[in-house]
């Protein structure tokens, strides 16, 4: 991979230790997936914030960073924690907390934004065919499908490192080449909600390796039912986009067909719960402002049910735009939740035992993260379940 | 019984030269929700090594899947010993790449892992991109 000599100079430590070993980590990446230089990038957002899903040998990469000068030198953003200030941080040991908000001072050090939102394109939208380099699957799958960027599927301490020198290695997405469908998946059901289109994204995710899809039939959608595709197919598979309307007869692509059984067969398998919930979380990912008015219209009116709780996560610039929505999430009973969400939280301490949810992905992930039991449902059934 | 080896081809990932039992799937790995941080025991529902311990084996899966934050998790189960001796993949994605580059875990890809059998043992140059298996005999067919 070819550096320019300013390059090459922080590979040789000239600007301090954190950006040398940021430079190796992307020069590393670069050599093995044929990178042939460094992109500058628009912005980086970093995944690794809560202390639950980090552990603390990961805390000490993230000191030694920050306290070896780590700067970011692009806007960069970060993933949810394991609490936010208002609901949930005094619920948890005295350690925990204390852990969590070291990690997020030390990213703060390391001058990253604590936006703690997994939908960083809600705060700022990237630019069309801007490079990033983005951790947090789902946002990235959002990023190169929907919005238009290019970004790879950097994993937590990659993004760091982007970050703190400004460039990703140009392989991958990157690459006009590389971000051309190799597969036609016709989708014969009719989805009828947000957990199927998350359910959709589950199942393709498997059968799709690194492969990138292209979605035929998919009618009356929305960025929100996409972002559930996105977040599915991050989930279960390696693939970092995906398109989702046929521009032209595009021949000679291998097909595949997506029946209805296979949706509906999806949404069951990932439901392993038979008891009543404790916890019915919407938002994963944040929720858009579409979604909060969507859940306060459907919530107006009931109330929400002793020993349940209804959480409903949502990025903290948009909690302060939708105050009318989240008065009336709040007046039935529900807590309208930033910085954190249900997945990356300790809700096993909090005493949920079975959660409920309108998201394939927080379902994919709840049984082991969590150690909950999960029914997976769409909105309106959520909303059912938890109010009067 | 007769020794059989065999030499698989593959390219370097991350270097060093390792030997131990291979631990062997032909399902990708999350390692975010798929292996108990705390105990390297994979947790992942409906896995084919659901319940079998990474630790010290030379991990052999065809790819990574699934949250970003697993570099993170393979860095702090290496950190706490509780990691692969060396990994083995078919296609190497950045998140589990990063996470070894970090961890120091020697890694090696575009192996035909099929040629691997469960509690192989195996002998993997990361250096070379050689992986050479050591076996007795051919193994029995299950009657």
């Amino acid at each position: 991979m070819y550096l320019t000599s300013e390059e090459e100079r922080i590979y040789d430590g000239e600007y301090g230790w954190a950006r040398q070993a940021s430079m190796k980590i992307l020069v590393r990446l670069g050599d093995l997936f044929g990178a042939t230089q460094l992109e500058p990038i628009e912005s980086a957002h970093i995944s690794g914030v809560s202390y639950k899903t980090m552990g603390d040998a990961s805390l000490d990469f993230l000191n030694a960073l920050a306290s070896e000068g780590g700067k970011t030198q692009v806007i960069s953003t970060l993933n949810p924690a394991g609490f936010d200030p208002e609901y949930l941080a005094n619920r948890f040991p005295e350690e925990y907390r204390e852990k969590q908000l070291r990690i997020i001072d030390l990213y703060e050090t390391m001058g990253i934004q604590p936006t703690l939102t997994c939908t960083p394109y809600y705060l700022r939208k990237p630019q069309l065919s801007g490079h990033l380099a983005w951790a947090e699957s789902s946002a990235v799958v959002y990023a190169n499908s929907i919005l238009g960027s290019w970004t790879n599927r950097e994993g937590s301490p990659s993004s760091l490192a982007a970050a703190l020198v400004g460039k990703v290695p140009n392989y991958g997405m990157h690459q006009a080449e590389n971000r051309q469908p190799s597969l036609l998946i016709k989708v014969e059901a009719n989805l009828a909600n947000k957990t199927e289109f998350g359910a959709l994204g589950i199942y393709a995710g498997k059968l799709l390796k690194d492969r990138i899809p292209i979605f035929g039939g998919l009618s009356n959608y929305v960025n929100d039912d996409l972002k559930q595709l996105a977040a599915g197919l991050a989930s279960s598979g390696m693939t970092s986009m995906f398109y989702y309307s046929v521009p032209c007869e595009k021949g000679g692509l291998e097909t595949v067909s997506v029946e209805t059984k296979d949706i509906k067969d999806t949404v069951e398998g990932l439901s392993t719960a038979s008891e009543v919930p404790d916890l019915i979380f919407i938002g994963c990912p944040h929720c858009s402002l579409n979604e909060l008015q969507s859940i306060a219209e459907t919530v107006e009116g009931g109330k929400v049910k002793r020993g349940i709780e209804l959480w409903v996560c949502t990025p903290r610039h948009l909690k302060q735009k939708a105050a009318n929505y989240v008065n009336i999430i709040e007046k039935a009973g529900g807590h309208v939740l930033c910085d954190t969400c249900a997945i990356v939280t300790w809700i096993k301490n909090l005493g949920v035992n079975t959660m409920m949810t309108n998201s394939a992905k927080a379902a994919y992930y709840a049984p082991t993260l969590n150690e909950v039991s999960v029914t997976l449902a769409p909105l309106s059934k959520c909303v059912e379940a938890a109010c009067h | 019984m007769p020794l059989e080896i065999k030499t698989l081809k593959g390219r370097r990932v991350v270097p060093g030269r390792r030997r131990g039992l291979a631990l062997v799937s032909m399902r990708p790995i999350s390692f975010l929700g798929g292996v108990d941080p705390n105990s390297g025991v994979i947790i992942e529902r409906g896995h084919d090594l659901k319940g079998k311990n990474v630790k010290e084996t030379i991990l052999c899966f065809p790819y990574g899947h699934g949250s970003t934050v697993g570099s993170y998790v393979l860095y702090s189960l290496a950190k706490k010993g509780l990691g692969p001796k060396a990994i083995i993949n078919q296609t190497a994605d950045p998140v589990v790449v990063v996470g070894a580059i970090i961890a120091e875990i020697p890694m090696i890809d575009q192996v035909d892992i099929q040629q691997i059998m469960m509690g192989d043992d195996v002998e993997v140059d990361c250096d070379k991109g050689l992986v050479k298996i050591v076996r007795e005999g051919k193994s029995k067919p299950c009657i």
